[in-house]
C-alpha cells in the first residue's frame, strides 16, 4: 500500500494520523518558535523551582520565628518572671510593714502564675522527647521552688526573719539554680533549632541562587539559539524567495515568449505576403487570437496575485446558490477540459443550502483548481467535481464543499507543505517539463481564505488528488440583509 | 540595772504600739458599751489560712487566741495574729466582744506578755480587708477577722462555738460606728 500523508479532514481516516503529520509539519518549519518555546517551557520550569525554593525559605523563616525567635522571646519572658517571683518573695524581707509585705507576697505570686502558664505553655508545643522531658523537669523544680517560696513567705508575714532567710538559704536558693538551669536548658534547645532553621534557609538561598543562575543562563543560552535560528530561517526565506522570484520571472517568460514566437511569426508570415486566402487568414487570426488571450490570461493572473498579495482585493461576500455557480465554471472550462481530453463528472448534493462567499472569487478558485486538475492529471484523464455538506471540523455546524478530484499523477508527502507557498514548483513537475507560474494553488487558497473559507488537499501519490474549497453555509441574517439589498426601495419605484 | 532595762523596754514598746484613732475611747474603761451606737450590724468572722485544720473555736479559746495566750494550733503551727489598724469599727469590735479591753489596755498586755516571754509575738497589722485576707492566705498560722462581705474562697471560715455568721446566736457584730 502507497504511503499516505493525509492533510486537512477526511472522516474515514483515523483522528490521530493527521494531527501528528500536522505538528510534525509545523514543527520543521517554525525552528525557531520551536526553540522559544523551549525557552519559555526551560524558564517556567526553572522558575516553578525557583518559586517553589522561595516559598519553602519563606515557610522556613515564619517557623524559625514562630518556634526559634518567639519561643527565645518566651523563655526571656519566663527567665524574667521567675526572677520577679524571687525578687518580690526576698524585698518582703526588706520591710516590717505587714502592708508591704502582703504587697510584695502579691506582686510574687502573680509572676510566679505567668511563669506557670508559660512553663504550661511550653509543655504543650513540646514534641521532641528532650523537650518534653526538659518541661517536665522544669515543672517540677519550679514546683518545688515555690513550696519553698511560700514557706519563705509564711515566714517573713509572721516575722520570722532568720527563719525566712534560713530557709530560702538552704531550700530556695538550690531550687531557684535548678530552674534556672532548667530555663537555660529551654533556652539551648530554641538556639539549636533556630541554628538548624538558619542553616536549612541559607541552604534554600543559596540554592534559589544557583536556580536563578540556571534560569539566565537558560534563557540567555537559547535565546541566542533562537535569534541564530530566526536569523537563519530569514535568511533561508530570503534565499528561497529570490530563487523563487528567479524560477518565477523565467517560466512567466516562458510561457510569454511562447506565445509572443507564434504571434511574432505568425504577424511576420501576413507582414510578408505568405498568407493567402480567406481560410489561411482565418486560421492565422484563430492563432493570434488564442495566443493574445492566452498572454492575456497570465497577465490577468499575475495582477490578481498582486491584488491578494497585498490585500486590495477584498471580496463582497453574499448568500450565494453553489449549483448555478459550478454550472458557469463547467461551461466556462468546458474547452480546455474537452480540449485536452479530459472527462468532468460532476456531482452535487440536491437541496444545496446557500454558501457565503463571492461568484468572481469562487469561479476562479475552481477554475484554477480545474486548469490544475487537466495539467497534473495523467493519463486516466479523468476529473470529478462534487459539492455536497458536511459537518464542520472541531466545531459544530456543517459547511458546504466543493471538491475537485482527479487521477493524476499526486503530490509527494514531502511537498504537501509547500503547494500552497507562492511560487512553489514541484521539482518533479518541473522534470516532467509541466509549465506553470507557481501561483494557481497560492492564489486559490488566498481567494478562499478572504472569503472567509479555506482549500484544503489530499493526495497519494500516483493516485490522484482532491483540492476542496471549503465555504460557510449563509445564515438565517445573511438571508435577509441579501433579501432585503435585492429588495429594491420603495422610493425608487415609480 | 534590771529595772531600769524593763523600764526603757517598756516606754519603747509603748512608743512603737499603734495609736488609737480616737483619743476619748482610749480613756474609755474595760467592758461592755456605755452607749450603742451602731445603726446596722454585720457579723464579723473569724477567718484562718485554708490548711489550717481548724474548724470551730469556743469562744473563750478564740479570746485565748486573740490575747496571745495560745501560741500554736494542734497541728503545730506558730499562730499569726492578724488586726486591722487600731479605730476601725472590726477591731473595736473585737477589742469589745472577745478580749474584753480598750486598746490602751490590749497594748499593755501585749507589752508585758512580749516582755515576760508569755506571749511569742505581737499582733500584725493590716489596713484593708484585702491585706487582712491576702495576709492569711499567705500565713498557714494566721488567723484574723474580717466582715462577712469581705470574706472569699482563699480563706477559711471558723465556727465560733459552733456557730456560723448566719446562725442564731452568732455573736460578733460590727457596725460603722461600733463604740468601744
Amino acid at each position: 500500500m502507497t504511503k499516505q500523508l493525509k492533510f486537512a479532514f477526511d472522516r474515514r481516516s483515523p483522528v490521530l494520523l493527521p494531527f501528528l503529520d500536522r505538528i510534525l509539519s509545523a514543527a520543521s518549519r517554525h525552528n525557531a518558535t520551536l526553540l522559544l518555546f523551549l525557552v519559555c517551557c526551560g524558564v517556567a520550569v526553572i522558575g516553578a523551582f525557583v518559586i517553589r525554593d522561595l516559598q519553602r525559605a519563606n515557610t522556613e523563616a515564619q517557623r524559625m520565628y514562630a518556634n526559634s525567635v518567639h519561643g527565645l522571646q518566651q523563655i526571656g519572658e519566663l527567665q524574667y518572671d521567675a526572677q520577679e517571683t524571687r525578687r518580690a518573695t526576698l524585698y518582703a524581707l526588706t520591710t516590717s510593714d505587714s502592708n508591704l509585705q502582703v504587697e510584695y507576697a502579691d506582686q510574687s505570686r502573680n509572676a510566679d502564675q505567668r511563669v506557670k502558664d508559660g512553663i504550661a505553655e511550653y509543655g504543650r508545643q513540646a514534641k521532641q522527647p528532650e523537650e518534653i522531658e526538659i518541661a517536665d523537669r522544669l515543672t517540677r523544680d519550679w514546683t518545688h521552688y515555690l513550696d519553698v517560696r511560700d514557706e519563705v513567705l509564711a515566714s517573713i508575714l509572721e516575722g520570722s526573719i532568720k527563719e525566712a532567710v534560713s530557709l530560702d538559704l538552704s531550700g530556695g536558693v538550690p531550687a531557684f539554680e535548678r530552674v534556672r538551669q532548667d530555663l537555660n536548658e529551654v533556652k539551648r534547645l530554641y538556639g539549636e533549632d533556630a541554628s538548624r532553621s538558619q542553616a536549612n534557609l541559607v541552604a534554600s538561598a543559596r540554592r534559589s541562587t544557583w536556580r536563578l543562575v540556571g534560569i539566565h543562563s537558560f534563557t540567555l543560552l537559547l535565546s541566542g539559539a533562537a535569534v541564530w535560528a530566526i536569523q537563519r530561517s530569514r535568511m533561508l526565506s530570503a534565499i528561497q524567495l529570490a530563487k523563487l522570484q528567479m524560477e518565477f520571472v523565467a517560466s512567466v517568460s516562458h510561457e510569454l515568449r511562447t506565445p509572443l514566437a507564434v504571434l511574432s511569426s505568425a504577424a511576420d508570415n501576413i507582414a510578408d505576403g505568405l498568407v493567402e486566402g480567406k481560410d489561411s487568414m482565418r486560421r492565422y487570426g484563430a492563432i493570434l487570437q488564442h495566443q493574445s488571450r492566452s498572454m492575456g490570461h497570465l497577465v490577468d493572473e499575475i495582477l490578481l496575485f498582486a491584488s491578494t498579495e497585498d490585500g486590495t482585493n477584498k471580496y463582497v461576500l453574499q448568500p450565494l446558490q453553489v449549483s448555478p455557480i459550478i454550472n458557469s465554471i463547467v461551461t466556462e472550462t468546458e474547452v480546455l477540459v474537452k480540449g485536452a481530453g479530459f472527462v468532468l463528472d460532476r456531482n452535487i448534493e440536491p437541496d444545496l443550502p446557500m454558501v457565503m462567499g463571492d461568484v468572481s472569487g469562487i469561479s476562479k478558485c475552481l477554475q484554477n483548481l480545474i486548469s490544475n486538475a487537466v495539467k497534473y492529471g495523467g493519463d486516466r484523464r479523468q476529473i470529478a467535481l462534487r459539492a455536497f455538506t458536511a459537518p464542520i471540523e472541531q466545531w459544530s455546524g456543517r459547511e458546504v464543499r466543493i471538491s475537485v478530484v482527479d487521477r493524476g499523477i499526486g503530490i509527494d508527502s514531502s511537498e504537501l507543505a509547500h503547494i500552497f507557498d507562492p511560487f512553489y514548483r514541484s521539482p518533479r513537475v518541473n522534470a516532467a517539463q509541466i509549465h506553470g507560474t507557481g501561483l494557481g494553488l497560492s492564489l486559490a487558497k488566498r481567494i478562499a481564505e478572504s472569503m472567509g473559507g479555506r482549500l484544503s488537499v489530499l493526495s497519494e501519490l500516483s493516485i490522484g488528488s482532491t483540492f476542496t474549497l471549503h465555504l460557510q453555509i449563509a445564515k438565517g441574517d445573511d438571508m435577509q440583509t441579501a433579501t432585503t439589498l435585492s429588495r429594491p426601495s420603495p422610493s425608487s419605484q415609480p | 540595772m534590771y529595772q531600769r532595762l524593763t523600764a526603757i523596754a517598756i516606754v519603747l514598746a509603748l512608743a512603737a504600739w499603734p495609736q488609737a484613732s480616737a483619743a476619748p475611747s482610749a480613756a474609755r474603761p474595760s467592758g461592755p458599751p456605755l452607749v450603742e451606737q451602731s445603726t446596722a450590724f454585720e457579723p464579723l468572722v473569724i477567718v484562718v489560712n485554708r490548711s489550717n485544720p481548724v474548724d470551730d473555736l469556743s469562744f473563750a479559746e478564740l479570746r485565748r487566741i486573740f490575747l496571745g495566750n495560745r501560741s500554736h494550733w494542734t497541728n503545730g503551727r506558730r499562730i499569726t495574729l492578724v488586726m486591722r489598724d487600731p479605730g476601725e469599727p472590726e477591731r473595736k469590735t473585737i477589742l469589745r466582744d472577745v478580749c474584753g479591753m480598750n486598746e490602751d489596755q490590749l497594748k499593755t498586755h501585749f507589752l508585758h506578755g512580749l516582755f515576760t516571754g508569755e506571749i511569742l509575738v505581737s499582733p500584725k497589722t493590716l489596713s484593708t480587708p484585702i491585706g487582712v485576707r491576702k495576709f492569711i492566705f499567705n500565713v498557714p498560722g494566721a488567723i484574723g477577722y474580717l466582715r462577712i462581705r469581705d470574706v472569699d474562697a482563699t480563706v477559711k471560715v471558723v465556727r465560733v462555738d459552733e456557730l456560723l455568721p448566719d446562725d442564731k446566736g452568732y455573736k460578733l457584730h460590727v457596725t460603722d460606728q461600733a463604740g468601744n
